[in-house]
């Protein structure tokens, strides 16, 4: 293998080439002028070419930047989407725990109205039957009083006031 | 394009030449093989390129040590980059 520096004989063949072929395509002649030249030419493209590059890693920077900046808001959007859904979820868990709550009570009440109702309508026969007894307990009050009237009118029928010794 | 490269279009000589030094061939042997086509080298003694690169700057009234820092400095900034 050769030499793959600058340090052995490269330099000097290429400063026997730069000497007699000038760099730049120039041959020969002034081949100092050229060289300088278009070295210098080379140097400032290439000091604007590393202005462009880093330029264009600037943009590419900034652009990266934009990019995870709005990938924390896209992320951070998902993640209020997300709980904004979980905490309808919660809601309507909630709203479907108190409609279960809801309904318990209902029917609750429903078997409270059926008691109460129920109640009522034994307190209804229970009054009922008072008032049979009470109006039995007047008839055979009334068909005593009566019996009693009956006998003391068929008492009246025998009575005689002489005998009795009543003037009337 | 790479400035270095852009200025290598220009003189195939110089682009064959960082060529070969990148493959690792002697620069002697470079130079032989480049004289048996280009008359310009030809008559030259390349096997002592130092005293030849010498003389022939003295001749075109080159500062050799400028000249040989400007293609070191310009090469190693430029070849890592192609």
């Amino acid at each position: 293998m050769g030499d793959t520096s600058f340090g052995g004989g490269w330099i000097f063949a290429f400063l026997i080439i730069a000497v007699i072929f000038g760099w730049g395509g120039g041959m020969g002649g002034n081949s100092q002028a050229a060289t300088v030249a278009d070295l210098n030419s080379a140097f400032a493209a290439q000091n604007a070419q590393n202005i462009l590059l880093s330029s264009a890693n600037n943009n590419y920077e900034t652009a990266q930047l934009i990019s995870n900046q709005n990938m924390q808001m896209m992320n951070q959007n998902n993640s209020n989407l997300v709980n904004a859904i979980q905490g309808f979820n919660q809601i309507s868990s909630s709203v479907q725990g108190g409609f279960s709550n809801l309904s318990a009570q209902i029917a609750d009440l429903g078997y409270k109205m059926e008691n109460c109702c129920c109640s009522i309508k034994t307190m209804m026969l229970e009054n009922r039957l008072q008032d049979a007894q009470t109006a039995l307990l007047q008839s055979q009050t009334a068909n005593i009083v009566n019996a009693q009237s009956q006998y003391l009118l068929s008492q009246l029928g025998t009575y005689t006031p002489a005998a009795a010794g009543v003037v009337i | 394009m790479n400035p270095l490269m852009n200025m290598m279009g220009n003189n195939s000589m110089m682009m064959k030449a960082f060529g070969a030094m990148m493959r690792g061939e002697n620069p002697t042997d470079f130079l032989k093989n480049l004289a048996n086509t280009n008359p310009a080298l030809q008559g030259l003694d390349l096997n002592n390129l130092e005293g030849t690169a010498r003389a022939l700057c003295e001749k075109n009234n080159v500062n050799m040590e400028q000249l040989a820092d400007q293609i070191r400095g310009f090469a190693n900034s430029n070849i890592p980059k192609m």
